[in-house]
């Protein structure tokens, strides 16, 4: 019954894929509802632009649920995840396109897909010069798509990835497992539902903190999406910049940083759990990385000597380093220029990312930090051929197919980013715009340096670059393995399980 | 008194042949039928095939009256089994090996109290202990400790080096309170007097207080430096725990050498600070390549008393300095002096003291054997026993024993011929054997 029929083209199983996909949808035509009724309040003519998609997509996305409810049991096969997952989130930022481009935000549908993708996959990188002229619903709506697939990658990696089953683990998320692939509950849905608690709350106060610490409520709705779900977008053309309020920067600081924290660790520690020693040491590795980053970037900046006292100087350096380590992408200060020092420290942070099954892209801090020991271990092995060496962070031991796994990433990971910077300058960017623009894609961050730096958008960026930047940041959304396996002629093959 | 020993391989046999040497009533279980049939000749014991973990079968043997039941078979859950029912079925004491530190951990209370099994030995783990307070106390290849740790007796060499040899022990200078009570020569153990003058090669066995055994030792040895670098040969049950005590013990690195290498991948799981090394042999070449010439200790404890033997002996050769190896089988022994190797650990010697202190009855509280049947015990003077009100040196005469040192009141105390015994004083003493019956009638009131 769980088999494909067809002997032809890839052996999918389409009875499991289209609910999962229906489902993301569904989440999808929710927002593009409420975007709808947002528009019919501001009478601001956007309202049909909303409502047409939400009427089309919300009725077939329920169908498609529904097909998929009798199947609750059947077992999701790696092949299925991958593809599933990736189209969810292709055919999450296919659909949100559609109200930017039936608003004529953008003519070009390139440019639709760009910012609906920078939104699903919580980058932040807009092409929009303008932000303020947009109408109120439009600006949410991009703020939703954050929201949307900040608590979309999270269920997806915390919940699913560990429930199912060895072989999708190993391949999908081989790496991270032992810290993410730990079940927070025995049932997925349980944990999803837990997952979804802990979003919520984590929205509901910052709400309150953004409206406490001087914003208006719409201001404050629209940042807590996109700060918690680590996205960057904002309803300022200046972003957090234009309040000009260190209040509005520490609460933004927090919950840039509450989005950059492994879900399953507020789980362990409100339960009061001994052991959450990982994840503990991930989160303590990522404060860390922000104190020293931060400190040795106030450090360049005093050194610079360009008129900035010590309070402004570190004001400026907290904010750019959360903001950037955490792959939000809120600007206060235009980083870009900065000492050439900082602004390439900046960019290499770019790469670490936030903790493993958070809302933040990168390659994760608990990585860096197997990779970082991995590879000491390689060196040590030269020294001694016969020892016998174990990967552990704070007496957690990780398998050997963790280690070649770290490695395996960390080596497609630079893949990606030089194949994509050599593409990004066959499109005519100068050295600094193509390697950035590449870096703020594929670790989801939103502003590069040059040309896509923090004052300026990616409009500098030529229409096949843009098709190129929005496949970059779905592959780094979903660690490139994800994405990357539906790329082997394997997975085309038909008749293998 | 009724003992009833189950599983008779080689800590079984041991034990079995210890106490009806102590004209004890022993009866043997053990579920192979041809081993029984083997094992019968060779012990002055009633041997009996069947299952030491029915209850009904228990109850056949007589588990009801036994005073004791020693649970010692290869399996943690038999013998957790066999001592639960012979607790139930009334037996007096139970002593069940269990050699999985999962089940019980160091915390024996769950198993005493919940339980009701008086003694869970593992006896690997407890020889990994001992070999590692004889690394820790420079200058000793053995130390054991008595009376909640307060009172240390130690082992130790005597090379040319010592400022003992030949010169008549009352003559030694005293570096601290301290006493040389005896010393093993040729495998046997004698007890000394003053006027006795070691040799180079003998074992010194000297008692002290805990704080004060490392100057006495290092004296005694002549000069005795701080090990630095422990290379463990064998990863086994003894080797990891070993590995564990040391690696919390401050500045000491160490090395575990594994021949299996999906077994040393688990112990690279299991500790934190060590080296593992995956090292097939055991060939001069081999150690010679992990630095073993430089190395402060070496501790051989695969599971093969053959490797053991040759890789101490290598790492004698090659210069290493203190030699431990591990010998479980009995016939074995002799051979460590022969070939210089420090000194040999048992863990059937450790089961062995485990069960003789139960045998001992509730005084005895801590028990040390040494080669050729000597036994340093810690025993406790019930108010009204007949050492009560004597000096030293008429328990001393009267028992055959040599009172070491007392502990009173938490103080430790190197008694002199002349002091008195009080009841409730706990002592630590050194008999050579005649003394064991003696032992009991002195300082037990109820005898």
């Amino acid at each position: 019954m769980s088999r494909a029929r067809g002997r032809l083209g890839p052996n999918l199983n389409w009875q499991i894929i289209v609910p999962v996909v229906s489902g993301a949808l569904l989440a999808v035509g929710a927002g593009l509802a409420l975007c709808f009724l947002v528009a019919l309040v501001g009478g601001d003519g956007a309202a049909l632009a909303f409502g047409g998609p939400a009427a089309v997509v919300l009725p077939l996305a329920a169908v498609g649920v529904a097909s998929g409810r009798r199947l609750r049991s059947m077992p999701l096969r790696a092949r299925d995840g991958f593809f599933a997952v990736t189209m969810a989130w292709v055919a999450a930022a296919a659909v949100g396109a559609l109200p930017f481009l039936l608003h004529e935000t953008y003519g070009e549908p390139v440019d639709a897909f760009f910012e609906s993708m920078s939104g699903f996959s919580t980058t932040g990188a807009t092409l929009l010069d303008d932000i303020e002229a947009q109408p109120d619903a439009v600006l949410l709506w991009r703020s939703l798509t954050q929201w949307l697939g900040g608590v979309g990658i999270v269920v997806l990696v915390v919940a699913i990835a560990p429930a199912t089953g060895l072989a999708t683990q190993r391949v999908f998320y081989a790496e991270t497992s032992g810290v993410t692939a730990e079940r927070m509950t025995p049932r997925i849905a349980d944990t999803a539902k837990i997952i979804w608690a802990i979003y919520l709350t984590l929205t509901a106060l910052g709400f309150t903190a953004f409206w406490l610490a001087g914003m208006t409520p719409w201001d404050a709705i629209n940042h807590i999406f996109t700060s918690l779900a680590t996205g960057g977008f904002s309803t300022r053309n200046a972003s957090i910049g234009a309040f000009d309020s260190l209040a509005i920067e520490l609460v933004a600081i927090t919950f840039m940083v509450a989005g950059a924290i492994n879900f399953s660790f507020y789980w362990s520690a409100l339960r009061g759990r001994q052991r959450l020693w990982p994840q503990a040491a991930e989160v303590r590795a990522l404060l860390l990385i922000l104190l020293a980053a931060g400190a040795v970037v106030t450090g360049s900046l005093l050194l610079a000597d360009e008129g900035r006292g010590v309070a402004e100087s570190m004001r400026a350096s907290a904010f750019s380093v959360v903001t950037v380590v955490t792959g939000t992408g809120y600007t206060t200060a235009d980083f870009d220029e900065w000492p050439n020092f900082t602004r390439l420290l900046l960019l290499a942070l770019m790469f670490v990312g936030g903790c493993a099954g958070s809302t933040s892209g990168g390659m994760k801090v608990i990585r860096v930090m197997l990779l970082g020991k991995a590879a000491a271990q390689e060196v040590q092995r030269q020294l001694q051929p016969k020892a016998v060496q174990v990967l552990r962070v704070r007496g957690r031991v990780f398998s050997e197919e963790v280690r070649r796994g770290v490695f395996a990433f960390f080596a497609l990971y630079l893949t990606v980013f030089v194949v994509g910077t050599l593409v990004m300058a066959a499109f005519g960017l100068g050295p600094l715009t193509a390697a950035s623009s590449v870096v703020a894609t594929l670790n989801v961050i939103g502003p590069g340096l040059g040309d896509v730096g923090a004052s300026e958008s990616y409009a500098a960026v030529p229409d096949g670059g843009r098709w190129v930047l929005s496949a970059l940041m779905l592959i780094g959304r979903l660690e490139i393995f994800t994405v990357l396996v539906l790329l082997t002629p394997a997975f085309w093959r038909p008749n293998i399980a | 008194m009724r003992v009833i020993v189950i599983g008779c391989g080689e800590v079984g046999q041991h034990i079995a042949r210890t106490l009806s040497a102590e004209r004890h009533d022993v009866t043997v279980i053990d579920v192979d039928a041809a081993r029984v049939e083997a094992i019968q000749g060779e012990l002055d014991a009633l041997v009996v095939a069947g299952n030491g973990a029915s209850p009904k079968f228990l109850r056949e043997q007589g588990a009801a009256g036994a005073d004791l039941l020693c649970a010692v078979t290869h399996s943690d859950e038999v013998n957790v089994i066999a001592a639960l029912a012979a607790h139930q079925l009334g037996a007096r004491r139970t002593v069940a090996r269990v050699r999985d530190s999962e089940y019980f951990g160091e915390d024996e209370s769950f198993a005493r109290d919940e339980l009701g099994i008086d003694f869970v030995i593992n006896p690997e783990r407890a020889t990994a202990e001992d070999l590692a307070e004889a690394i820790l106390l420079p200058g000793a290849v053995h130390v054991e400790y008595f009376a909640d740790g307060k009172v240390a007796v130690a082992e130790s060499i005597l090379t040319e080096r010592s400022p003992l040899v030949r010169q008549p022990l009352g003559t030694r200078r005293i570096v601290r309170p301290s006493v040389i009570f005896g010393l093993i020569r040729d495998d046997r153990a004698i007890a000394t007097d003053p006027g006795h003058r070691p040799k180079i090669g003998d074992h010194v066995l000297v008692a002290a207080a805990r704080e004060d055994i490392a100057p006495v030792v290092a004296h005694i040895a002549g000069r005795a430096e701080r090990v630095r670098d422990v290379i463990v040969f064998g990863g086994g049950r003894i080797g990891v725990p070993l590995a564990r005590f040391l690696e919390s013990a401050r500045g000491l690195r160490v090395t575990i050498m594994e021949r299996d290498a999906d077994r040393a991948r688990r112990i690279a799981e299991q500790v934190s600070d060590t080296t593992v090394l995956h090292e097939e042999g055991v060939s001069k070449d081999a150690l010679l390549a992990h630095g073993v010439d430089r190395a402060g200790a070496f501790v051989a404890c695969a599971g093969d008393d053959r490797a053991n033997l040759l890789a101490a002996l290598h790492a004698k050769q090659l210069g290493a300095g203190l030699c431990l190896s591990v010998v479980s089988r009995e016939e074995f022994t002799p051979l460590v002096d022969a070939l210089g190797i420090d000194a040999a650990f048992s863990p059937r010697l450790v089961t062995a003291e485990a069960i003789l202190r139960a045998v001992r009855g509730p005084n005895v509280h801590g028990m040390y054997l040494l080669s050729g049947g000597a036994e340093v015990v810690e025993v406790q003077a019930d108010a009204g026993c007949e050492a009560e009100g004597r000096t030293v040196a008429q328990t001393n005469t009267q028992a055959l024993t040599h009172v070491t040192a007392i502990v009173r009141n938490g103080k430790v105390v190197i008694p002199k011929d002349d002091e008195r015994l009080r009841a409730n004083d706990r002592l630590v003493v050194f008999n050579t054997r005649q003394g064991v019956a003696a032992l009991a009638k002195t300082f037990d009131a109820a005898a």
